[in-house]
């Protein structure tokens, strides 16, 4: 299997700046969407990302192709760090989080694109960290089911069975806004 | 359509009606220059070669194992060759074997232990 970062892993282990720019340029985007919808924090996920390569430069050197996919590998080290982060955040006491998902279930009818999009997110946001996580890398990684399974080191039919109920946990909480119905543009 | 992909349908284009979130300005400069700092810090030299020769070779015998496991794995099989080594020897010595071609045997058929001279 050819992986297309080994070559500028073991450069930039080495110390070459412009192998680690490329490996910059082809990831950190999207690292920092998927983090950014994980944590629903753009600070804290662009810390979580810098977090991701500076692992990356401390392994780079033993890094041995031939095994794990790289992508796989980072994305991995990302998820990992978008898990620590939620665990370390304080609970919120369960009868605030229904309060505030009541609130959000009737926002109004005729709902602006910046609204929905905000609704969309705070959807995401409620779901349990392992079901936003695969919908995540689905959607965004755009991975195939056995790539995101890899990367989140389950089987493929575990992550299809998070995908199915992320997928329906989403509908249910989307279709109590008036005025969606998930078929915009 | 079944449930399942009629809910992936609409999760999908729910998802696509997120705002799109570039990274900041900036991003990947600071990301190299991190990168920068930490291949500053890299040790370098002879001994940070010597160390990534023993690193390598470390991972050829045993891959993906830390440092310590091969070395105490070494340790322990010399330890364990030492002492059979040490020890073997004198408990094989003590032991008095059954027969050997430069004895002879311990009885024997033709002799009685009677000393019959007169024959």
């Amino acid at each position: 299997m050819h992986d297309p970062d080994a070559e500028d892993v073991a450069k930039a282990g080495r110390g070459d700046r412009d192998a680690a720019a490329r490996l910059i340029a082809r990831h950190s985007a999207k690292l920092l969407t998927v983090a950014g919808r994980m944590l629903a924090n753009r600070a804290e996920a662009e810390d979580a990302v810098q977090e991701v390569f500076l692992r990356l430069w401390t392994h780079a050197g033993r890094w041995r192709p031939g095994g794990a996919k790289f992508e796989t590998w980072l994305y991995r080290v990302m998820l990992n760090q978008c898990y620590d982060r939620l665990r370390r955040r304080p609970t919120q006491p369960l009868e605030e989080a229904a309060e505030m998902a009541d609130e959000a279930a009737l926002p109004g009818v005729g709902l602006d694109d910046g609204q929905v999009g905000r609704e969309i997110a705070r959807a995401l946001e409620t779901l349990p960290e392992r079901q936003k996580a695969a919908i995540l890398l689905c959607h965004f990684k755009e991975c195939g089911n056995i790539e995101a399974a890899e990367i989140m080191g389950l089987s493929v039919e575990a992550l299809e069975s998070l995908l199915a109920r992320g997928r329906r946990a989403l509908r249910v909480q989307l279709q109590r806004l008036k005025g969606f119905a998930g078929d915009g543009p | 359509m079944t449930d399942e992909s009629s809910d992936r349908t609409f999760a999908d284009r729910a998802l696509k009606r997120l705002p799109a979130e570039a990274p900041p300005p900036g991003f990947e400069a600071v990301l190299l220059a991190a990168y920068d700092a930490w291949n500053a810090r890299r040790p370098q030299g002879r001994w940070a070669a010597f160390r990534a020769g023993l690193r390598q070779f470390s991972e050829s015998i045993w891959p993906g194992a830390p440092a310590w496991a091969p070395a105490s794995a070494f340790a322990f099989a010399l330890l364990m060759g030492a002492g059979l080594g040490v020890t073997l020897p004198s408990i094989l010595a003590d032991e008095q074997p059954a027969f050997s071609l430069e004895q002879p045997a311990a009885f024997s058929l033709s002799s009685t232990g009677v000393v019959q001279e007169d024959m």
